[in-house]
C-alpha cells in the first residue's frame, strides 16, 4: 500500500482547465516534489487529496482510505499547508494557533513553540495586519505542530525570504530523516532538488513525468553566457564548441545551453581571456520544454 | 454531534453583533411599551389615523386596546421580524459561506471532525443565538410592561405570540443558512438570502395596504406568522406556526447535507 495514491483522476473545469487522467503515488517515508507552471493543476490535485473536492472520475486515497469519504479520519495523521492561505482575521496569531490545536484535538501546542522559534515568528499581532511571510509562517506552524506522519504542502515557501526558505528546507530534511511522507508543490526547482527523492511534473493538467531527482536533473540545462576580451576569441570558441553561438547584441559574447557538457564548456573557455560570465538556471517552463520536447 | 471549540469561537466572534441588535431592539421595545396609554386612547393611534397606509403596511392598522394587542401590533408586525432578519442574514453568511470564500474553512476542517459536525455546530450556534435574542427581547418587553403597567400584560397570549415569532426566525434562519451552505461566495450567499427576505417583507407590506392586494399574502411566508390568530389561540395559527418550524428545521437539515457533499474551493 502506497501512502498517497492518485489513480487516473480527472477534474474538468472546462476550457482545458483542471486535471486530466492523473496518476502517481507517494511511498511511505518519501518526499515527493510536485512541479508545474501556474495553472497546471497542482492545487486542484491537492484539494482532491484533502477531500475538499471530488474527482469527476478516478480515485484518490491516503493510507488506503478514500480521500473524500474518509477526509475526517485521514486528517488526524495529516498536516496541510494551503496554497492560498487564509485565517480568521479577527484573531491574533497566538489565539489562532491555539484554536487550530484545539480543533486538531491536541492536548497542548505540540511543536508550535519550537517551530515559532525556528522561524523567528512573533505571533502576538492581529492576523489581519500580518505580512505575507508571517502568515505563511503561521501556516507552516499549523501544518507541522501536530507532528503528523504525512504532510501535504502547497507552495510552502511562497512569501518567505531566502533565509527562511533555507530554514524551511532544513525543516523538510529533518522531517524526512524522521520518516515523514511529504508531498510538496513548488515552482522552484532548486528547492525541490534539495529536498525531494522524486518529483512529479505536471503541465496543463497532465502528468509529464514522475521520476527520481537524479534522472530529472540530468535533463536540466543552464544557460551560460561568456564574454571574451576580443571578438576573435568568441568566434574561435564558437568554432571549437558547437553548442555555443554568438550573442546577437555583442560579438564578444557567446551563449549556450549546457547540461552535462558544463565541464567541457568551462575548460574550453579557459583557453581564452574571459571578461565576464553569467549562468542562468532555466525557468521551470524552459526546463519542461527542453526536457519533454516542446508543446506538441 | 457538535464541536465545542468552534461553538465557543463563534460566540467570541459574534457576541458584539448580537449585543448591538439586542440594543436596537431594546430601544424600540421600551419605546413602544411606554407609549401605551390605557386611559386616554393612544397617541400612536392618532398618528395612525393621519397616515393609515403607512401604518397598514407595517401591520399596525387595527391595533387593539389591551397592552398585549398594543405591543404585538406595533412590535411584532415589522420591527421584530425585519431587524432580526438582518441579523440572521449577516450571521448565516459569517457562519459558513465566509469561511469557504476566504479559505479559512481549511482550519475548521483540520481536525478529526466530519464536515457535517462542523456545519451542524454552526447551525446550533445560530439557533442558540436566536434563543438568546428572543429571551432577551421578551424579558425587556415584559419588564417594561410590569414596571409601567403592572399586571396589564396577558402572559399566556404573550408567550404564544413569541412562540410564533421564534418559528418565523427559525424559518428565516433556515433559509439564510441553506443559502450560506449552497454558495461558495459570500457575495452570492448574502445577495440571494437578502433578496428572499426583502421580497418576503415587501410582499407582506403590500398585502396589508388594502383589499386590492390582499391575496398577495399567500405569496409570502411572513403570513405564516399570525399574531392575531396566536393571541386568539386559533388552531389554524398553530398549524401555520408548526409549518414555520418544520420548514425552518428542514432548511437547516438540507443545508448540512448540501455542505457535506459539495466541492469546496479552499
Ligand atoms: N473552482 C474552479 N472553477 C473553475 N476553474 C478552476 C477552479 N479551480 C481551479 N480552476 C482552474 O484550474 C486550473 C488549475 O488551477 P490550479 O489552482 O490547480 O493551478 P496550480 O497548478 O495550483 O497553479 P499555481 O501554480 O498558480 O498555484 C486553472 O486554470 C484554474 O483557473
Ligand atoms: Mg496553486
Amino acid at each position: 500500500m502506497k501512502t498517497i495514491e492518485i489513480n487516473h483522476i480527472t477534474k474538468d473545469y472546462g476550457g482545458r482547465r483542471g486535471v486530466f487522467d492523473l496518476s502517481f503515488q507517494v511511498n511511505q517515508g518519501e518526499v515527493l516534489g510536485f512541479l508545474g507552471p501556474n495553472g497546471a493543476g497542482k492545487t486542484t490535485t491537492i484539494r482532491q487529496l484533502m477531500g475538499y473536492i471530488k474527482p469527476d472520475s478516478g480515485s484518490v486515497s491516503i493510507l488506503g482510505k478514500d480521500c473524500f469519504a474518509h477526509a475526517a479520519e485521514i486528517q488526524s495523521s495529516l498536516g496541510y499547508l494551503p496554497g492560498e492561505i487564509a485565517f480568521m482575521d479577527s484573531m491574533n496569531g497566538m489565539e489562532f494557533i491555539r484554536f487550530v490545536a484545539k480543533m486538531k484535538r491536541m492536548k497542548d501546542l505540540g511543536r508550535a513553540p519550537e517551530l515559532m522559534e525556528q522561524f523567528e515568528l512573533d505571533a502576538s499581532g492581529k492576523l489581519k495586519k500580518m505580512s505575507k511571510g508571517m502568515k505563511q509562517k503561521i501556516g507552516i506552524v499549523c501544518a507541522f505542530m501536530q507532528d503528523p506522519d504525512i504532510l501535504i504542502l502547497d507552495e510552502p515557501t511562497s512569501g518567505l525570504d531566502p533565509l527562511m526558505q533555507n530554514r524551511f528546507v532544513d525543516l523538510i530534511l529533518s522531517e524526512k530523516k524522521r520518516g515523514k511522507t511529504i508531498l510538496m508543490s513548488s515552482h522552484i526547482f532548486e528547492e525541490i532538488e534539495k529536498t525531494c527523492d522524486r518529483a512529479a511534473i505536471i503541465r496543463a493538467g497532465e502528468l509529464v513525468a514522475v521520476d527520481s531527482m537524479e534522472k530529472l536533473c540530468s535533463g536540466k540545462r543552464k544557460e551560460l553566457q561568456i564574454t571574451f576580451a576580443e571578438e576573435q576569441m568568441a568566434a574561435a570558441y564558437v568554432q571549437a564548441f558547437d553548442k555555443a553561438e554568438c550573442a546577437a547584441a555583442n560579438k564578444r559574447t557567446v551563449v549556450m545551453k549546457v547540461g552535462k557538457e558544463l565541464d567541457a564548456a568551462i575548460k574550453q573557455a579557459g583557453n581564452y581571456t574571459v571578461t565576464d560570465m553569467d549562468i542562468h538556471t532555466q525557468s521551470l517552463e524552459d526546463f519542461f520544454l527542453h526536457f519533454y520536447g516542446g508543446d506538441e | 454531534m457538535m464541536n465545542l471549540t468552534l461553538y465557543k469561537r463563534e460566540w467570541k466572534a459574534n457576541w458584539v453583533m448580537l449585543v448591538i441588535f439586542m440594543g436596537v431592539l431594546t430601544m424600540y421595545a421600551t419605546m413602544i411599551v411606554s407609549m401605551f396609554d390605557p386611559e386616554m386612547g393612544d397617541s400612536l393611534k392618532v398618528m395612525a389615523e393621519s397616515m393609515p397606509e403607512v401604518f397598514a403596511a407595517f401591520g399596525m392598522a387595527d391595533v387593539g386596546q389591551t397592552l398585549l394587542e398594543f405591543v404585538t401590533g406595533y412590535l411584532y408586525g415589522i420591527l421584530l421580524t425585519a431587524f432580526p432578519a438582518v441579523y440572521i442574514i449577516i450571521l448565516a453568511n459569517r457562519l459558513v459561506a465566509k469561511y469557504v470564500d476566504n479559505g479559512s474553512m481549511v482550519y475548521l476542517l483540520s481536525g478529526p471532525q466530519k464536515r457535517a459536525q462542523i456545519v451542524r455546530t454552526q447551525a446550533v450556534f445560530m439557533v442558540t443565538s436566536l434563543v438568546v435574542m428572543l429571551v432577551y427581547v421578551m424579558g425587556v418587553i415584559w419588564m417594561t410592561s410590569e414596571l409601567l403597567f403592572p399586571k396589564e400584560l396577558e402572559m399566556e397570549g404573550f408567550l404564544r405570540v413569541n412562540a410564533g415569532l421564534f418559528g418565523l426566525w427559525i424559518l428565516l434562519g433556515g433559509v439564510c443558512f441553506l443559502c450560506s451552505c449552497i454558495w461558495n461566495e459570500s457575495k452570492t450567499a448574502i445577495g440571494i438570502s437578502s433578496a428572499v427576505v426583502v421580497y418576503s417583507l415587501l410582499v407582506q407590506m403590500i398585502s396589508q395596504v388594502g383589499d386590492k392586494f390582499e391575496n398577495l399574502k399567500y405569496a409570502t411566508p411572513m403570513t405564516l406568522f399570525s399574531v392575531d390568530g396566536l393571541i386568539a389561540n386559533e388552531s389554524e395559527a398553530w398549524i401555520m406556526c408548526a409549518v414555520m418550524y418544520g420548514a425552518g428545521v428542514l432548511c437547516f437539515v438540507v443545508g448540512v447535507s448540501v455542505f457535506k457533499k459539495k466541492n469546496l474551493p479552499i
